[in-house]
């Protein structure tokens, strides 16, 4: 299991970043996630995995700097 | 060595005016030339022009000052200004001081926002804005006592030269067993031998039982302060409650403060970690984007990025509550305990260093080809000790670094330093030079507009290269965001009143990543708002931080992401509750609005704020060299093929820079166009009659310069 927000879904070998925000089913074009500690930009969602037991938190990151 | 001696020069008592919704409706006013130490009243209508903070500082500051006056002139005014918010206790981010002056870098007035103690305890001792001007004859402490409700010049002999040591020495001094009561604010022999010296404020961390400080860094502030002969400002003041603001609606003060820092303590645990990380996060993310400046700002990214990102800062930052002002729930400003430095006169010694920031781990490392996080902690810890800007030092040197690579400089002219990206030690000498006043490093600190005129003259350097790649415009060195693919930002940075600082506008992810903003009229709208928002912040004392870098989660759903309207509306309450002067987040645009023409129209009083002075040098807008075009041949062609409808067959890679940049600067320029029609300003990008009239700043001076510029409608 993943925890997505404050939802859970199930964890599969091999899931990306780019999996798990399709599985929530949010278009949203999220420019950061969270994946515990560390943050994955979007060039990087179909390329990282993430690991079974994993708390993911995708950030807009439209304003700030 | 012999202690510090201290012998007072002047004196002044009053009687504390008491804080009132936000104000005292005081000002603070010393001579430093004939001791002379005055209150001055601020009337109605001034408040409601100018609002508190910035504003305040630039009305002083327009009295203070005629178009000749020069940075170093004893009429130039040191204005530091707190707003009405300003030392509210349970509002994130509400403690900070904003620092005016001529600067020695643009020669126009230049704004810092700064957190610490100082501001709070200035007003809570009588006073919305201190201004300082003239020169004292000896180096002297100016002490603003609020508790024993008296003003002191001192002069000191004996103390530090540093800012490190000089504030721990004056907080116990002056705190006389109450450190948490004093507030300092100092320089150091840095921005004394430099123009790009920087401001240390201080407070006193109680759970780690020593001195803090964070920077107002840009524009050579320090400098000025160095200049007077000025060694420390200390404000001392005892209670802190909710209460010391004599807020309007305490009520409504007590919900809205709790919304914003309740949301922020659930929040940023699952965003940045900012109460943890700082903004440090934001290196990796940058170096992911390409956004990340790298060797000179030529490249947005590089390998070893992750040598400087969030996951090394979490081992390195000690752990604990780091507020710069009581209740700041985000609590960013982090720093490193028991840091060694291995050069300099700390060499060896353990210092706590206050940072790093992200802007320093960009200016100071990648931009400089430096990937060592400890390089960076030393140039951190020895920019502030020394009182010197991070980012003007980072950017300064990047473009020396170049020049070097380049050969339009060699180590005849560095005084033998091997200055190619990446040399830490001789970065690290530069530094020092800079702390001892001598070398290379003396050049260097006068920043990039001065060096590309000494390189050209003096060391036979091409003076059209050097424009390009020096990371300055009207006369201010960049902060640290690669801008090349973000028109909005180009202008961000170009439009900026003060010049290339983030501060005003941080459009690319808007722009580029998210791609909100396709039109000129959508940028130039942005290039309104934005600023106007940004700005109000120093207004009012406040910290732009827990505006927009923690945000509410349905926020991406509603109409305007990037305004964050929840937290405007939180901040228009929050006005209205602290000051009873009732209003919306509307009514926040039209208050920055009006300090904002003000000062666009304070840079042309001397000799600035057209549109020529808008200008940015290429590096900023697109690839200077083939090199950097290569590195991104695939990006830089689909772009002349599909945007520019250009047949790029046969082309070299000179020619099709060439055509790019063609493109590039035209869209500049009509960016500019757009944002100046959006803001009411002339095609030459000044206010309008219209604009000045319907804003309330028709002074009669104002006016008058105005037609002076042949500006009568
Ligand atoms: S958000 Fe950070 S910089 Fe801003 S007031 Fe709070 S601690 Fe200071």
């Amino acid at each position: 299991m993943i925890k997505v927000k404050d939802r859970k879904i199930p964890w599969r070998e091999g899931m990306t970043v780019a999996d798990v925000l399709s599985e929530i089913g949010d278009p949203y074009p999220y420019a950061v996630v969270r994946v515990n500690e560390k943050s994955v930009s979007r060039p990087d969602f179909e390329r990282t995995t993430v690991p079974d037991g994993a708390e993911v938190y995708p950030i807009p990151m439209v304003a700030g700097g | 060595m012999q202690g510090p001696t201290f012998k007072e020069i002047g004196a002044f008592g009053y009687n504390r005016a008491e804080v009132d919704r936000g104000y005292t409706d005081q000002v603070l006013s010393v001579n430093l030339s004939n001791s002379e130490i005055v209150t001055k009243p601020v009337d109605e209508r001034i408040r409601k022009v100018f609002v508190g903070g910035k504003g305040y500082d630039l009305w002083l500051l327009w009295n203070a000052v005629k178009p000749t006056t020069k940075w170093d002139d004893p009429e130039n005014a040191v204005c530091i200004a707190c707003g009405p918010m300003g030392g509210t206790t349970n509002y994130p981010g509400s403690g900070k001081s904003i620092v005016s002056t001529i600067s020695p870098l643009t020669s126009a007035p230049i704004d810092s926002n700064v957190g610490g103690f100082f501001g709070p305890y200035l007003k809570f001792s009588g006073f919305d804005a201190l201004e300082v001007t003239g020169k004292a004859e000896k180096e002297v402490v100016v002490v603003i006592d609020g508790v024993d409700e008296k003003v002191k010049i001192i002069e000191c002999s004996g103390l530090p030269e540093d800012s490190y040591e000089t504030s721990r020495i004056l907080t116990e001094h002056f705190g006389d067993g109450k450190p948490r009561e004093i507030s300092v604010v100092s320089a150091g022999q840095g921005a004394k031998n430099t123009l790009i010296g920087c401001l240390n404020f201080t407070w006193f961390d109680s759970a780690r039982k020593r001195v803090r400080y964070k920077q107002a860094g840009r524009g050579g502030i320090g400098t000025v302060f160095t200049n007077k002969n000025i060694k420390a400002i200390v404000a001392r003041w005892d209670k802190v409650t909710l209460r010391s603001n004599r807020p309007a609606d305490e009520k409504s003060l007590k919900e809205v403060g709790k919304a914003h820092s309740t949301e922020i303590v659930q929040l940023d645990p699952k965003q940045h970690e900012m109460a943890v990380l700082g903004t440090t996060h934001l290196v990796t993310i940058m170096d992911d984007y390409d956004l990340l400046p790298t060797n000179n700002f030529r490249y947005g990214r590089h390998p070893e990025a992750a040598n400087l990102g969030q996951e090394v800062y979490r081992r390195l930052f000690d752990k604990g509550f780091d507020g710069c002002w009581v209740g700041c729930t985000v609590a960013c400003a982090h720093g490193i305990k028991d840091f060694v430095p291995f050069t300099g006169p700390f060499k060896g010694q353990k210092v706590f260093v206050d940072g790093p920031e992200y802007e320093t781990i960009a200016g100071c490392g990648s931009n400089l080809g430096i990937f060592d996080p400890f390089t960076v902690a030393e140039f951190n810890f020895y920019c502030d000790a020394y009182g010197i800007d991070t980012i003007s030092f980072g950017t300064a040197l990047a473009f020396v670094m170049e020049c070097f690579e380049m050969g339009l400089i060699n180590k005849e002219h560095t005084g033998g330093l091997d200055l190619s990206f990446g040399n830490r030690l001789s970065a690290l000498e530069v530094l020092h030079q800079m702390g001892r006043g001598e070398g290379f490093g003396k050049i260097v600190g006068q920043g990039i507009r001065r060096m590309k005129k000494i390189f050209a003259s003096e060391f036979g350097a091409d003076a059209a290269t050097m424009q390009d790649i020096g990371m300055e415009a009207k006369g201010l060195e960049f902060s640290e965001y690669i801008t090349k693919e973000s028109l909005a930002q180009q202008g961000g940075y170009g439009l900026a009143l003060k010049g290339p600082q983030h501060d005003e506008a941080w459009l690319i992810f808007l722009d580029m990543v998210h791609g909100y903003m396709p039109t000129f009229e959508k940028k130039a709208e942005a290039l309104h708002w934005f600023p106007m928002f940004r700005t109000w912040f120093s207004l009012c004392g406040l910290c732009k931080l827990p505006w927009n870098d923690i945000v509410p989660e349905d926020n991406k759903d509603t109409e305007e992401p990037a305004k964050v309207m929840q937290h405007v509306e939180w901040y228009a309450k929050y006005f209205s509750a602290v000051t009873g002067r009732e209003t919306t987040p509307e009514g926040l645009i039209t208050m920055s609005e009006t300090v904002y023409n003000f000062q666009r129209i304070f840079n042309l009083k001397m000799g600035f704020g057209d549109r020529a002075n808008d200008d940015i040098p290429y590096r900023a807008v697109g690839p200077v060299t083939e090199d950097e075009y290569e590195s991104r041949r695939e990006r830089y062609d689909k772009q002349l093929v599909e945007e520019h409808e250009v047949d790029i067959a046969g082309k070299s890679t000179a020619e099709k820079l060439a055509i790019l940049r063609k493109h590039r600067e035209k869209r500049y320029e009509i960016l500019k166009d757009s944002v100046y029609a959006r803001r009411g300003w002339t095609k030459d990008g000044i206010p309008t009659l219209k604009t000045v009239k319907r804003l309330g700043i028709d002074f009669p001076d104002v006016l008058e310069l105005l037609e002076s510029k042949g500006v009568r409608e």
